[in-house]
């Protein structure tokens, strides 16, 4: 049995990236590896003709293409992503992430690319839930594993931004797919869920579809999303930072928040 | 049973199934589908077209992996269930040991650990690898006590036969032992690749664009969620009954000269 398996490992080894210095790997096989979420639109996700797409896939390639590097997309489950330790499988992520205490332990989040305001859904038939401080005691819908659970929990700190205000006691989190947490608010105020704390972009387009939502002024907080990258290779880092500069310098990435949501969500990149 | 009799519980088997078909159709109707959304992104969802990278994706995809993880399963579940009919003690403890461990802990954790913890002790293997592995590795514990219970329901006084009409090991092994107990064998070992055809699901938490990975993307992509996802589990029952038909025929071949029982 053993043998069998050493021999499964050492034949699946093959194709297999091994861990070294991430610049020296782009430079050398010209190759940028990034990865992103297809499950969130209008940011990432697959089109109608079965390509990736949205802002990160834009500002994706725009990166690339100033690197002078091959873009090459993968798109693993968010869970794989933030866990960090990922040994030189992918180069960087270009996947909305907000940098949380937690994730920058295992993560370096070298430049900014945009902002996402985090906005206060509820039905729209609902009259108990004004603003965020009437959900004390209510069933928020949250991304599982996303900041807005750590909002709730009045437990989210932004590296190098101000604190937050929570003004707002013993909510029930609710953790979960954010499209099935839609569904769920849409069955009516507090029949599965009483609100649910999202970016302002995914709010956008679950209420286009759903009509039964409404999104609450006014915005939460703005959380920075950042590009990310693994730990331990500050020269890159310097890379990534830099390329981000030149393409907000530029305008290219005004032009791709204009493109996706018909505003510029980039003016605090940095 | 008269051929008579037999026709008309044929008859009656196939008109109960096309009631409960339109019943759940039926049901169905009051979910207000965009059968225009389906029909789009069909073609994508069965596979006959490839991914932006040049892949195989969809339910091509998911043939491959199951395909591809049934024929490893198969080589660990003899390999094991040789090691647990074993006489030698060490063999005898791999085989246990790897079979509790596997049969003991869930498929999503395996997958997990394959994938996410391998790499931090220096093996980075790709998506389809980690996949093919942890699944071949977990149905090939449980096949492997198929194997084996299957060989230990061949009576003991086949083999004695045999040894005592002379016959060399490996023909006592292929040709008496194999061929009873594969009768025994085939219809729980069908069962459990119908099991991994769905199980292959879990490789979309890796990146790999199978059928559950597209359904969800798409089904986020529009919020048309119950589309996708009915879609997506049609397909998944479509190739069940294919693997079934394809088990029905095994187990026609080798239970030729036994009793057929109705309803078969």
């Amino acid at each position: 049995m053993r043998g069998v398996f050493l021999i499964l490992a050492l034949y699946f080894c093959v194709p297999a990236v091994w861990a070294g210095p991430t610049l020296d790997r782009v430079r050398r096989t010209g190759v940028v590896t990034d990865v992103l979420i297809t499950q969130y639109p209008p940011f990432g996700f697959i089109d109608a003709d079965n390509q990736v797409a949205g802002v990160d896939v834009d500002a994706a390639r725009a990166f690339a293409a100033r690197l002078g590097a091959r873009l090459n997309i993968e798109t693993p489950s968010w869970e794989s992503i933030v866990s960090g330790h990922w040994q030189g499988r992918w180069d960087v992520c270009i996947c909305s992430m907000t940098p949380t205490a937690e994730r920058a332990q295992v993560l370096s989040f070298p430049a900014q690319y945009y902002s996402s305001p985090a906005v206060l859904v509820v039905h729209r038939d609902d009259t108990r839930i004004q603003s965020v401080a009437d959900i004390s005691g209510k069933r928020v819908g949250v991304g599982s594993g996303s900041s807005y659970e750590k909002y709730i929990d009045r437990s989210l700190r932004i590296p190098g931004a101000a604190p937050l205000a929570f003004p707002f006691h013993d909510v029930i989190g609710v953790p979960g797919d954010e499209t099935i947490n839609f569904r769920n608010l849409a069955l009516g105020p507090g029949v599965r869920l009483d609100a649910i704390i999202s970016s302002l972009a995914t709010a956008k387009t679950a209420s286009d579809s759903m009509h039964t939502l409404k999104i609450l002024e006014p915005v939460l907080y703005r959380e920075p999303s950042r590009v990310a990258t693994e730990k331990g290779d500050p020269d890159w880092d310097q890379t990534v930072a830099s390329t981000i500069a030149a393409l907000k310098a530029d305008g290219t990435l005004a032009k791709i928040s204009q493109k996706w949501l018909g505003t510029d969500v980039t003016a605090d990149a940095r | 049973m008269p051929v008579e009799r037999r026709r008309h519980f044929r008859e009656k088997v196939w008109l109960t199934w096309l009631a409960l078909a339109l019943l759940l159709a039926w049901g169905c109707r009051g979910l207000h589908l965009d059968f225009g959304y389906i029909r789009e992104k069909l073609p994508f969802l069965l596979g006959l077209r490839l991914a932006p990278d040049g892949f195989i994706q969809g339910a091509a995809l998911t043939i491959f992996v199951t395909s591809a993880a049934m024929v490893c399963a198969l080589a660990v579940a003899l390999l094991t269930a040789a090691g647990r009919l074993s006489n030698n003690p060490f063999a005898f403890a791999v085989a246990t040991f790897y079979a509790s461990l596997f049969r003991g802990t869930p498929l999503l954790v395996q997958v997990l650990i394959i994938y996410l913890a391998l790499p931090q002790i220096g093996i980075v293997l790709g998506a389809l690898s980690s996949g093919l592995i942890a699944l071949s590795l977990n149905y090939g514990a449980y096949l492997a006590e198929t194997i084996r219970s299957g060989v230990m329901a061949v009576p003991a006084g086949q083999r004695e036969a045999a040894l005592a009409l002379g016959l060399p090991r490996w023909v006592i092994t292929w040709k008496i032992v194999a061929p009873q107990a594969l009768r025994l064998i085939i219809p729980p070992a069908g069962a459990l690749f119908v099991s991994m055809l769905k199980d292959s699901s879990l490789v979309s938490i890796m990146g790999l664009w199978e059928l559950n990975f597209l359904a969800q993307s798409y089904a986020r992509s529009t919020f048309r969620y119950m589309e996708m996802l009915l879609a997506a589990a049609l397909v998944y029952w479509a190739l069940s009954i294919v693997f079934e038909l394809v088990q029905l025929r095994l187990e026609r071949r080798f239970g030729r000269g036994i009793p057929v029982v109705i309803g078969r």
